[in-house]
């Protein structure tokens, strides 16, 4: 028990520094909270004064003695008193709502934005290492689960504990032996509370599983739609899918059922108490010991202490989840940064656009992926990386974009290790075109903008020209205004690359590097952008990956690489002579259009 | 709302059980304040201990039926939101497999998935609350009045006149919160798409320096949620404590009332006391009823977004024979069906706009092909070819001119029997979970061990799918366990067991390499020596040797012929042939 509280105040304590800012609203929410449930616990007792009076009178008056009557005066004080209980009540409350919302809404504002700018500052190296689902709910759904929590159960639990605490104190300052009595509740709920939740948390977990089953079946039963249709399969998917959902209605329907026995069974203990209270209450009303009005009171509080304890597994799990939630949170933003900048950092002033590569050894874990290469390429080079899948293509377009930092040996551009460099100085010399492309939701305008924010219109149009996408936007519903939807999936994977190139354009960057950029797209419409992209680049270092060697046939040096080594190096002609690697890599290509 | 009682119709024995043990609930609610009173009223002033005792008893019995009452209206409320939602998911779901290919473009699928999922569990979840809570409240609602009325005529006129006044203010405030809350939805949408595209774009954004431009993009999306988060909040807590004061003041006035009739000796303290509870207890449905009214706006932007699942027309109709599960497996799709046996397609002037599209795909497109013959369809990325060939078994409809297939126009053919008589391969082939033969299967349900394994064998694929341990092999989610070419050669082989009339390849060799193209396309040729063969292809190499090729252009046909008609005729399938391939090597071709 200890262990528990001592490990839940460690988790209250990680909110400390989004709350710290917002402390005093949220302490004067605390404190109205107090004010609330101190008013609301004093109100039967107030309540049953007037019935014990009213009683009292009436005795008066059936024993017929003289001037007997309702003392109006003395009811006119109580109401009084009353009154002001209520609007003490109704203020505390809304104020300490209003406080509350402020100081949690304004914490998980910040809270969402700080996890974004650590998003920002993490290295690359995380992303490649964690699942992109993974990452994408804890800045999502964890924090909104956090919010939720701290908004609407931690002040159900604050009320909670104060109305139950106040409540039995009433009780006991009543009548102490039946305050025991009532006590009793406590327990007996707690007891039902674990038992109901030991058995749904079985069937939750029962229900948890085919619901997984489900967005697994509809997933692929609506990703595979195409196929469906044309093979005319709709009515073995609807079967499929009715059996999984069938599955889960009958684990659902048990776990809510399970999960709704308990506040009969909390209520049926409350009634049961009202109940010995009432027998019990009455005789002591006869021998004296309370008034009526206390009864009613009593009886009062026993409704408020059933409120909170009917609620205490709905908290608990929401709590438990919160901070699950919160424990998720923390471990992305105790992820270690990136490594910091140099200091103080080197500026190239007139980059001319000369890359070398210095013995470079670079691994992902254990693996070396790059050994010792060495290369030198000069301003206005067009680089032609080429190799078998995990050659180490895409790790040299990491290195030297620096998501990645060398492990051994050097790359230096104009002669300046790109360490030296601030990595926003370094990466704002490069235009980069990658075969994953990607596009935010929003316009096709605005995504090619994207290359360079403050680009004039006809500037954007003359790069969407360039890319050879012009026409091809000019035939989207509403052109250049149409909105990339959320998957990016009503333009082709081809087009998306053109628009990706265009931004490319549009950047302008002494270096230029285009990873798998045209794979997309046909080899006459490759050919043209090239084409294009020569004009463009003229005098501007370029390095390209490709697939299909043809493309690749008038670059300036070709690296081939293999196993983390470079191979060969030369140009096609050269290395054609050559009858090495790179004629075997190239040939093989044709191997078919020469049967 | 409408949507919920249309399902729950179907439930109507369920739901009477429903009401009824709310009855069972309010039955202890109202009931032990009664009593309660009673025994104040007559056994303390009448000092009548067996009476007590008696109650007492009373209570207990109340307290055991309620709360049967209660356990039965869990059980209740279990049964009928779990069996309407399921039944909602299964219409949905029936009624997307209506649909053709511009609905599913329209909703996309992951809004199809959310809708069929999500929504369908808000839904749910508000029907819980609905069942338990909504008729609770008038049903405690109605029989506290009746006590009430029978305790004291005159201070049930204070409670009455309170009841419009909060119903009135959960209505208005109802009308707010709806649109908070679909903007608060819509801004936490905003923040989660944000949220993605700042993950998966990690390199671009980095690479283009944009940090700036997406910090303020965020926090765009987090302020907006915030102002509305804090509105909503706001109002609720503004809400709950008014009302409750209201209730409170007009106890206040009930209290002074009936001192004077006490005074007047025409009310008894008991039935005061009991009075009070009753109070207290309308008060709380009332309370539980606003939680309905918050709960309300967000089932409602659900239902709405299933109803338009559900009001969707097909643009191209697909029969769907209702619960015909019994008979055993699906020779049905193939019995009851007629296959049309397809001998020639026509294209006439065929031209076609997107559904909202602004500039056409395909301009005038024209030409035939009989049994036997092979065409080929070449051009830049967005030169309209894939589109093409979708017009052929009816993913769309043209917007001009026609297809005629034997004659007939394609539109006035049932387009589940077209599709029978058609063996598409599409460009990014999908397989299913399952087993490898289940998946080749997917052709033809009741094709042979022999069928399959010969089909695998045409489409290549025999070799690995040994490897990989036979037929019984299971493809795993998203199909992980077998390359793109793989997945392109086990879609081929799909096709091939259907034994089509016509066999439609979508860029489907795309993922393999030169010379398992060249080998497959060897065997193909023997095995669709009958058929009509529609290729789409990037790579000249694998149409070379096509009866006729189609060059698009823009959506336009710029040349039709040989290849080497073309060489010769044609400039942009010049320049295609020459971007892949030397003049030598096209020499060899």
């Amino acid at each position: 028990m200890l262990k528990k509280i001592k490990h839940m105040a460690e988790n209250v304590l990680k909110l400390k520094p989004f709350i710290a800012p917002y402390k005093w609203s949220f302490l004067g929410a605390m404190f109205m909270a107090v004010f609330g449930v101190g008013a609301m616990t004093l109100a039967p007792t107030v309540e049953g004064m007037i019935t014990t009076q009213l009683a009292k009178d009436t005795s008066h008056i059936l024993k017929g003695e003289p001037g007997a009557g309702v003392h109006f005066d003395v009811i006119l004080r109580i109401l009084a008193v009353l009154l002001v209980i209520y609007l003490i009540k109704t203020l505390a409350q809304i104020i300490g709502t209003f406080w509350l919302t402020n100081s949690i809404q304004n914490a998980m504002h910040d809270m969402r934005n700080e996890v974004q700018n650590k998003i920002r500052r993490l290295p690359v190296r995380y992303f490649d290492n964690h699942k992109f689902g993974d990452i994408l709910s804890r800045v999502t759904n964890d924090v909104e689960t956090v919010s939720n929590a701290l908004q609407q159960s931690f002040i159900q639990i604050v009320t909670g504990i104060l109305t139950l605490a106040l409540a039995i104190t009433m009780m006991f300052t009543i009548q102490p032996l039946m305050a025991c009595i009532s006590i009793l509740i406590i327990p007996i709920s707690l007891l039902i509370t674990r038992g109901v939740v030991s058995r749904s948390q079985k069937q939750f977990k029962a229900q948890q599983d085919s619901m997984g089953a489900l967005n697994g079946t509809i997933t692929e039963l609506y990703g595979g739609y195409n196929e469906i249709l044309l093979f005319g399969r709709q009515e073995d998917s609807i079967r499929q899918f009715e059996e999984v959902n069938d599955e889960l209605q009958k684990h659902a329907f048990k776990a809510q059922f399970v999960s709704s026995l308990m506040n009969p069974l909390i209520s049926l203990t409350t009634y049961l108490c009202i109940g010995s209270i009432a027998v019990l209450g009455c005789f002591q009303v006869i021998s004296g010991t309370i008034t009526v009005g206390n009864l009613q009171a009593f009886i009062r509080y026993i409704w408020q202490i059933n409120d909170p304890l009917s609620q205490v597994s709905q908290l608990s799990t929401q709590l438990q989840a919160a901070f699950a939630a919160l424990n998720r949170i923390y471990e992305v933003l105790e992820e270690e940064e990136e490594v910091p900048e140099a200091d103080p950092p080197v500026q190239l002033s007139q980059v001319k656009g000369n890359v070398t590569f210095d013995h470079v050894t670079f691994g992902y874990g254990d693996t070396p992926v790059v050994q010792n290469l060495d290369a030198q390429i000069k301003a206005g080079q067009m680089v032609a990386i080429v190799g078998p899948t995990g050659a180490g293509k895409t790790t040299l377009i990491n290195l030297l974009l620096r998501f990645y930092d060398v492990e051994g040996g050097s790359i230096r551009i104009d002669g300046v290790d790109i360490r030296d460099m601030r990595r926003e100085d370094l990466r704002s010399l490069f235009g980069m075109v990658l075969q994953d492309t990607w596009l935010f939701s929003g316009t096709i305008y605005d995504n090619i903008r994207y290359g360079r924010l403050d680009a004039r219109k006809d500037q954007v149009i003359n790069a969407a020209k360039l890319a050879n996408v012009h026409h091809f936007i000019r035939t989207l519903p509403r052109g250049y205004d149409m909105m990339i939807n959320e998957e990016g999936n009503n333009i082709s994977q081809g087009e998306k690359q053109l628009l990706t190139i265009a931004r490319a354009i549009l950047k302008d960057p002494k270096i230029l590097i285009l990873d798998e950029a045209t794979s997309s797209v046909d080899t006459r419409l490759e050919k043209m952008l090239q084409n294009a992209m020569h004009k463009v680049l003229e005098g501007r270092t370029s390095f390209v990956i490709a697939h299909r060697l043809s493309t690749i046939k008038n670059a300036d040096m070709i690296m081939v690489l293999h196993d983390g080594n470079i191979e060969e190096v030369g140009t096609h002609e050269e290395l054609m002579k050559k009858r090495g690697y790179y004629e075997q890599l190239y040939n093989s290509q044709f191997a078919a259009a020469q049967e | 709302m409408k949507l919920i009682l249309n399902y729950l119709k179907n439930y109507k024995k369920i739901f009477l059980l429903n009401v009824i043990s709310v009855f069972g609930f309010a039955l202890v609610e109202l009931g032990i304040p009664t009593i309660v009173a009673r025994m104040i009223d007559r056994g303390i002033s009448g000092r009548d201990a067996a009476y007590i005792w008696k109650m007492g008893g009373v209570i207990l019995v109340i307290s055991l039926v309620g709360v049967a009452g209660t356990i039965l209206l869990g059980y209740c409320c279990a049964y009928l939101s779990t069996s309407v939602v399921r039944d909602l998911r299964n219409d949905i779901f029936r009624k997307t497999q209506t649909f053709s290919h511009s609905e599913f473009n329209r909703f996309g699928t992951s809004s199809l998935i959310t809708r069929t999922n999500n929504d369908a569990f808000q839904i749910q979840m508000f029907m819980n609350i609905l069942l338990r809570t909504a008729l609770m409240t008038p049903v405690m609602i109605v029989s506290s009045i009746v006590l009430v009325l029978k305790a004291s005529l005159r201070l049930s006129m204070v409670i009455l006149a309170t009841i419009p006044l909060i119903i009135l203010g959960v209505i208005i405030v109802a009308k707010i919160s709806e649109s908070i809350s679909e903007n608060q939805q819509n801004s936490l949408e905003w923040i989660n798409r944000i949220s993605r595209e700042n993950l998966s774009g990690i390199r671009v954004i980095r690479a283009f320096t944009n940090d700036n431009y997406e910090k303020k993009r965020f926090d765009e999306a987090n302020l907006s949620y915030m102002k509305f988060s804090k509105r909503l909040f706001k109002l609720m807590s503004v809400t709950q404590p008014v009302f409750f004061l209201l209730m409170n003041l007009a106890g206040m006035l009930i209290y002074w009332i009936s001192s004077i009739l006490i005074n007047q000796n025409s009310l008894q303290v008991g039935q005061l006391v009991a009075f009070m509870d009753y109070l207290f207890h309308v008060m709380f449905s009332i309370m539980l009823f606003c939680l309905v009214f918050m709960m309300y706006p967000k089932a409602q932007v659900s239902a709405r977004r299933i109803t338009k699942v559900l009001k969707t027309t097909p643009s191209i109709p697909t029969q769907i024979t209702e619960h015909g599960e019994g008979t055993e497996g699906g020779n049905r799709d193939s019995g009851d069906l007629n296959k049309i046996d397809i001998k020639e397609i026509r294209f006439e002037h065929v031209t076609f706009v997107y559904p909202d599209g602004e500039e056409a795909v395909l301009k005038d497109v024209s030409f035939a092909v009989n049994r036997g013959e092979t065409i080929a369809f070449i051009g830049s990325t967005g030169s309209g070819k894939s589109t093409l060939i979708n017009l052929v078994p009816r993913a769309y409809d043209v917007t001009e001119g026609s297809i005629l297939i034997n004659g007939e126009d394609i539109r006035k053919l049932p387009a589940q029997e077209l599709r029978q008589s058609i063996g598409f391969i599409p460009q990014k082939a999908m397989l299913f979970g399952g087993t490898i033969a289940e998946n080749i299967r997917y052709g033809k349900k009741d094709a042979s061990m022999e069928e399959v394994a010969h089909a695998a064998k045409v489409a290549h694929a025999y070799d690995f799918i040994m490897e990989k341990g036979g037929f019984e092999e299971l493809i795993t989610e998203n199909a992980t366990n077998v390359s793109g070419g793989q997945r392109q050669r086990l879609s081929i082989a799909r096709a091939l067991v259907r034994r089509p009339d016509v066999y439609i390849f979508d860029d489907s060799f795309s993922a393999l390499d030169f010379k398992t193209d060249a080998k497959l396309r060897g065997e193909l040729k023997k095995e669709t020596k009958e058929a009509i063969v529609m290729i789409v292809a990037q790579r000249i190499s694998s149409i070379v040797d096509a009866d006729r090729i189609v060059v698009l252009n823009e959506g336009s046909v710029v040349g039709i012929g040989t290849h080497q008609e073309l060489m010769k005729g044609c400039q942009i399938y010049r320049e295609i042939a020459l971007s892949q391939l030397s003049e030598e090597e096209l020499a060899n071709a």
